[in-house]
């Protein structure tokens, strides 16, 4: 199986200069065995984007940290990075907290919910509209 | 698909200048249903599918025992994305079917704008779980009957009836291979979590009414 295979086998790592190859050590270890933070702190869905100090750094980070601040350049989710990596979405999730923790990445997480949970009435009606609209 | 996707308003800076804001959609229904059907032709990315592992103690019993050896397993989940406006993007998640994976749910269900219940009328009993758990939390949801070659022929009411759902649930019928069908589904949803909360602060509905 290539890298990031799905089930229309769509191949998107190479993209950003990853391949299967790369990897030679466990998934995990790329985390140091941390499997923090949790989804409530940064969930599958929250949004990254690079900043332009990630840019200047590029050349010194790691292959795989590398692939997600290039992916990063336009928005995209923790279970996006997750699978085009082929990375559980658990340490994709780490990854990205490491690389927003130095500032590499902006993360956008979702907004307070209402009481119920949900989204607030404005970002639901501005959905309604916009899926109203295709 | 024709809405522009997310752009920066500096073209050629890698930083976004604007706050975006991601919402979620769970798609859920018993095993085969067309959950994936379902997802891809909505997306603007090639649907993907991601792997999350698993410890022992989340799987079932049954599965161990024929495995004794095997202390994780991986469950892979199916996603796709709908750049909504030039902040919102919208994730569609396929919910894994089976029993065992439900502790996955709470995570995807936290937050989430809402759920589909996809139903294949042959299989009814398939269902009665999600439906269940999106009561259960208050979450609201939809029920879209997908409609296979063969489907049984049955009323609205017949189904609401045999799946005991609210009468505020929105029910559609459809078919997940045309993205038009599925994207009236997502709308139908999206109207009732709207309703739902606008209702929510001058009458907020009884847990223990009867439906």
């Amino acid at each position: 199986m290539t890298a990031a295979s799905g089930p229309g086998g769509f191949c998107a790592a190479h993209r950003y200069g990853w391949g299967e190859g790369d990897r030679v050590v466990p998934v995990y270890a790329f985390t140091q065995g941390r499997t923090r933070p949790s989804g409530h702190e940064l969930p599958y869905e929250a949004l990254v984007t690079a900043t332009e100090r990630a840019v200047e750094h590029l050349p010194t980070l790691q292959p795989e940290r590398r692939a997600i601040v290039r992916m990063s350049v336009q928005p995209i989710s923790v279970v996006e990075i997750g699978a085009n990596l082929t990375l559980p979405a658990g340490v994709a999730r780490v990854l990205v907290s490491d690389l927003a923790d130095a500032g590499l990445l902006v993360v956008h997480l979702p907004q307070p919910t209402t009481t119920g949970g949900g989204p607030r009435e404005e970002i639901l009606g501005r959905l309604l509209d916009g899926l109203r609209s295709r | 698909m024709g809405s522009a996707p997310v752009k920066s308003s500096r073209p050629g800076s890698p930083v976004w200048d604007r706050p975006l804001i991601p919402l979620k959609i769970l798609v859920a229904g018993g095993f085969g249903v067309g959950k994936t059907t379902f997802v891809g032709p909505l997306s603007e990315i090639p649907p993907l599918s991601t792997e999350q592992v698993m410890t022992a103690l989340s799987v079932d019993v049954d599965d161990v025992a024929a495995v004794p050896d095997k202390t994780t397993t991986t469950v892979t989940m199916d996603f796709g994305r709908i750049a909504v406006d030039d902040q919102i993007i919208l994730y569609l998640f396929g919910a894994p079917g089976q029993d065992r994976f439900w502790f996955m749910w709470d995570e995807l269900a936290h937050g989430a704008v809402g759920a589909v219940v996809l139903v294949d009328l042959r299989r009814l009993d398939d269902c009665f779980a999600a439906i269940d758990y999106f009561e259960d939390r208050r979450i609201p949801f939809a029920v879209a009957v997908n409609q296979f070659p063969g489907s049984p022929a049955h009323q609205d009411g017949a189904v609401r009836a045999a799946l005991s759902l609210p009468p505020d649930c929105p029910l559609t019928w459809m078919d997940a291979r045309q993205a038009r069908s599925s994207l009236d589904t997502l709308v139908a949803l999206v109207a009732h979590a709207l309703e739902r909360s606008s209702g929510a602060g001058q009458a907020p509905e009884d847990p223990a009414a009867p439906r």
